[in-house]
């Protein structure tokens, strides 16, 4: 090629990526750069501004030095770890929607028995809410009504319409679900309070009738719960440990999620923070011994953190189940008294209790249904169906295909998604939390997002928003560190 | 794909153009000047209004267009500071010290006394609301007391006494149990409420204490009865549920915000009472005919209650900076004060056209005189102007003392611990401040100096020069108990 004719096909692809390399530096590397360099400053938008231009002073580090004592930051990063918690329930929410929709035979097209069902169903939902307006019984009909409709529609269809449902909330504009989402928590007229007064009147009934039970069955059952976990998790940390999967610090993670809520119980209980540590770390150190007291038969050297990953993401499920079991325990006897006046449903968004979680729900629907889904959808359908006819042949088990075939294979996926929640999860929750609670009640559900917003837009506080900011990407770098550490394992195995 | 990308761009030529021609701007014949406000009828109302006068005025005609979805205070700031801020801008109690520490507003001190809209014009309660150190940077478009409103109907609906006109704590706490015991029989949710909210400062007043010290210099709230009173804002909101928590009332909003819904609750009896300003009859008068009523707010001994304004100021970056001051001149002319005499917009902002027949009787609303009045007493015997120190924004200093108190309600603090907490906060923000603004240093010093000659003769039980004080409570509670002198020492 001639030079003058390569020199033009050059110009020419630069003209091309022009708007990109300009739109970038100017949205991202340029705000990027000038970010770091105001985290070090004392820039104030109240007197560094157009109309003001007061001395800008370098601060050196005096910005991260007063984030670190700040009780709000510690508040809201507390808070942002909170809701990341989220995450593997997220992660396997939208796994077993994939494998569900995997599992919907596909049938042929049927676009137009399907419009007439969904033009019965519109014309239907209008004249339920016409008829029952927003009654519980006209609610109530309209989920009905809903709920057959899917069905049919999946009857039709095959899995689409199932797949463009699941896919629903990823596709809907934020602020709109938000606020949907605001009004099914009304706790005076949205539907999950309206569905749950009459079942809560009923436990509530139930506790009265049956007292004995509550005070001493229940913490019993709960008690019994509780034993059977450790010792199935007991168990099968031995397992792991002789067939030489997990490492050591896998069986310590394992032993300190089964301890970890005897801490809790203990500390509400009454016990001073520092006894209930030590008990809960003398259990540990005892189901670790007990774990680790043989050696392994073969002999098989594996590094420290093998299987590390697996048993975190278990802790992750298993310590709130814990958790629930120990909370169980403790109300049951409680459950009596307070039936005398009946239970009432949650204030979801107004009780420093229930708004974290009630962001959580919301959330893990979201989650639900978003490319995660899609990605798992993706990974699925590129397994080699031989291993399963293989594990057919062998005479394996639906449970066992799943956890020797499909979720090995999906590792890739799966610390893909990982990764990019953690990243998503770190920076987020600001527009959830602007519309749904304005961070309240007394700031459960401020996130460090919002905390930037607020000290940089409320306050003006440009150089201390800028230093949040860089705290934060600090935190995701370390975090996604760690998750390629120690996550990607099973992907690199 | 070549031809494609031509008619893209020029499609896109195209409709940018149009996009110009049509601009607002560009349509209109005359000035138009951009008022960052809400769009409800009174201000749809001023704006005809303000046409109509400069015609009698024989000036030239402006346009001016309603700008309500910038009116937060995230986007007034961040719009201003970058040079797109609106000609005109609407700021509440809080805001004003925030503006003007950008620089973004006019200062009018001499103008508005040349062009007859200077300080002396209004209330001298509102002084605090359209001056910062002295210089004056707005005028109020209307002024408004709080008070507790009464809907005499729900109390009769229940077979309840109505609150008199001065009550105490322990008052309220004994009519609201008794209120909502009725009100909410037993094996029935608890749906109706004694009042909406109350502000903690103003119960805080009750007892003799504000915010700041006398020369705002530092925050007092680290006191017995500060802690007396998150303690009492516990027990009537979680404890006896006379007042349903912030974020109670949040969810009750079917639509909007909670501040929108508390009217409607009222009207329809889930509120017995609630705290608002005399503007709030905008909000009431199309919600039916149901009878009103007006008390003070409860007091713990010291009658109080709140006065403040909605203050109108001038951009510095306006490109018509001649016909927004027009518009001040105008907010003090008798066509704007007699339209918010009749609008129930509050106190009009010249206070001689509140002794006026249009404001205390205005005709077909005769169901809102006794409040009215109640409210014109209030204004000139109990209000008392918010306490701004110009050492710590005041929206910060609200917002740690509205979290303070949520964090007692929530359950997350006790009293004490929030009442320590809230010091800590608003004194580090004034210790912070100090540090960045060389000028406010100069007078943070001077003022603490005075505050030890204030201490020093309060301790020798002598009278304190009226001149020395700067928070405007202080002010009004040492002549109350007769603690100030009022010439200045020789």
């Amino acid at each position: 090629m001639k030079p003058r004719r390569r020199l033009q096909r050059w110009l020419t692809g630069v003209a091309f990526l022009l708007p990109n390399i300009a739109g970038f530096c100017a949205f991202t590397l340029v705000p990027l750069v000038m970010s770091f360099a105001m985290a070090f400053t004392n820039w104030d938008i109240l007197r560094h501004n157009l109309f003001r231009h007061d001395p800008l002073r370098f601060v050196g580090l005096a910005n991260f030095a007063r984030l670190f004592a700040d009780t709000e930051f510690w508040r809201d990063l507390g808070n942002t770890l909170f809701f990341l918690l989220g995450l593997p329930f997220a992660i396997a929410g939208s796994l077993i929607a994939a494998l569900l929709l995997t599992r919907v035979a596909k049938g042929r097209a049927a676009s137009g028995p399907l419009l007439a069902v969904a033009t019965i169903v519109l014309v239907a939902s209008a004249a339920v809410l016409v008829v029952g307006g927003f009654s519980r019984n006209g609610v109530l009909g309209l989920f009905g009504l809903m709920a057959g409709a899917v069905l049919v529609a999946g009857l039709l269809s095959g899995g689409t319409a199932y797949r463009t449902l699941f896919y629903l909330p990823h596709f809907t504009a934020g602020v709109a679900t938000f606020v949907l989402w605001k009004k099914l928590y009304n706790p005076h007229t949205g539907p999950f309070n309206t569905a749950l007064a009459p079942v809560l009147d009923g436990v509530s009934a139930m506790v009265r009738a049956a007292p004995a039970f509550f005070t001493y069955g229940l913490p019993a059952l709960c008690g019994c719960a509780a034993v059977a976990i450790v010792l199935w998790q007991e168990n099968r940390l031995r397992r792991r440990w002789e067939d030489g999967e997990a490492g050591t610090a896998a069986i310590a993670a394992g032993a300190v999620t089964l301890a970890l809520p005897l801490a809790c119980f203990l500390r509400w209980q009454g016990w001073s923070l520092a006894l209930a540590l030590g008990a809960a770390a003398a259990a540990a150190g005892l189901l670790f011994g007990v774990t680790v007291r043989r050696p392994r038969p073969w002999g098989r050297a594996r590094s420290i953190d093998a299987g590390l990953s697996s048993e975190l993401s278990l802790a992750l499920v298993g310590v709130p189940l814990l958790l629930a079991i120990t909370g169980g325990m403790l109300a049951g006897p409680a459950l009596p008294a307070m039936a005398v006046a009946g239970f009432e449903p949650p204030n979801w968004l107004g009780e420093y209790a229930w708004a974290k979680p009630a962001l959580m729900i919301m959330a893990l629907w979201a989650a639900i249904g978003s490319n995660s889904m899609i990605l798992y959808l993706a990974g699925l359908s590129n397994i080699p169906p031989e291993l399963y006819e293989a594990a057919d042949m062998d005479g394996a088990s639906a449970m066992q295909r799943f956890w020797h075939i499909t979720w090995p294979q999906l590792a890739p996926v799966t610390f893909f998604i990982a990764v990019m929640g953690v990243i998503n999860g770190l920076q987020g929750g600001f527009e959830m939390a602007r519309t749904m609670t304005l961070g309240g009640p007394a700031g459960a559900t401020t996130t460090l997002s919002y905390f930037i917003f607020s000290q940089g837009f409320e306050t003006g506080r440009l150089g201390y928003a800028s230093a949040i900011a860089w705290v934060l990407f600090g935190l995701v770098f370390v975090f996604s560190l760690v998750n390629f550490r120690f996550g990607n394992r099973d992907v690199n195995d | 794909m070549r031809r494609t990308l031509l008619f893209s761009l020029l499609a896109l030529t195209l409709l940018s153009a149009a996009l110009y021609w049509t601009k607002p701007e560009n349509r209109s014949t005359g000035t138009v000047l951009y008022w960052m406000t809400q769009n409800d009828a009174v201000k749809r109302e001023t704006v005809a209004l303000f046409r109509q006068w400069l015609v009698e005025q024989g000036l030239p005609p402006v346009e001016v267009r309603i700008d309500h979805s910038n009116q937060d205070i995230t986007k007034k700031l961040v719009q201003g500071v970058s040079g797109v801020g609106g000609d005109l801008i609407d700021l509440y109690f809080s805001e004003l010290e925030t503006m003007q520490a950008t620089g973004m507003l006019t200062d009018l001190t001499d103008l508005a006394r040349r062009e007859g809209y200077g300080t002396a014009m209004t209330y001298p309660a509102a002084y605090s609301d359209i001056t910062v150190r002295g210089r004056q940077y707005g005028f109020p478009r209307n002024v408004d007391v709080t008070m507790i409103w009464v809907n005499r109907d729900t109390f009769a609906r229940y077979g309840q006494p109505e609150p008199p006109q001065r009550w105490s704590w322990d008052e309220f706490e004994e009519c609201g149990k008794r209120f909502v015991a009725a009100a909410n029989p037993p094996g029935t949710r608890h749906r109706v409420y004694y009042l909406n909210r109350v502000w903690p400062y103003v119960l805080r007043r009750g007892l003799g204490l504000s915010t700041f010290n006398e020369t705002m210099t530092r925050c007092t709230l680290d006191d017995p009865r500060n802690v007396e009173v998150l303690r009492r804002m516990y027990r009537w909101t979680v404890e006896e549920r006379l007042m349903p928590t912030a974020a109670d009332q949040a969810a009750m909003a079917a639509d909007g915000t909670a501040f929108d819904s508390s009217f409607g609750l009222f009207a329809s009896g889930r509120f017995a009472m609630i705290y608002e300003g005399l503007w709030a009859l905008i909000r009431l008068r199309p919600l039916g005919d149901f009878r009103l009523g007006a008390v003070e707010p409860f007091t713990g001994g010291f009658a109080n209650t709140e006065i403040g304004s909605g203050a109108v100021a001038v951009y510095a970056g306006s490109k018509h900076p001649v016909e927004a001051r027009r518009f001040l001149q105008f907010l003090a002319s008798e066509p704007f004060n007699l339209l918010i005499a009749r609008s129930g917009d509050s106190l009009p902002p010249v206070p001689k056209y509140a002794s006026r027949r249009e404001f205390l009787e205005p005709p077909g609303y005769e169901r809102d005189w006794a409040a009215k009045a109640e409210f014109a007493r209030a204004g000139t015997t109990i209000a008392i102007a918010q306490s701004k120190s110009p050492f710590a924004l005041p929206s910060v200093v609200y917002k740690i003392d509205g979290s303070a108190a949520e964090a007692v309600i929530a359950g997350q603090r006790t009293p004490e611990e929030a009442a320590r907490e809230e010091t800590q906060r608003i004194n580090a923000e004034i210790a912070l401040t100090i540090s960045q603004d060389a000028g406010l240093r100069h007078l943070y010093d001077e003022q603490v100096a005075r505050q030890r000659q204030i201490d020093a003769r309060r301790a020798a039980g002598r009278k304190v020069p009226a001149a020395w004080i700067s928070d405007p409570f202080h002010l009004a509670y040492y002549r109350a108990q007769g603690w100030l002198e009022e010439e200045p020492p020789r």
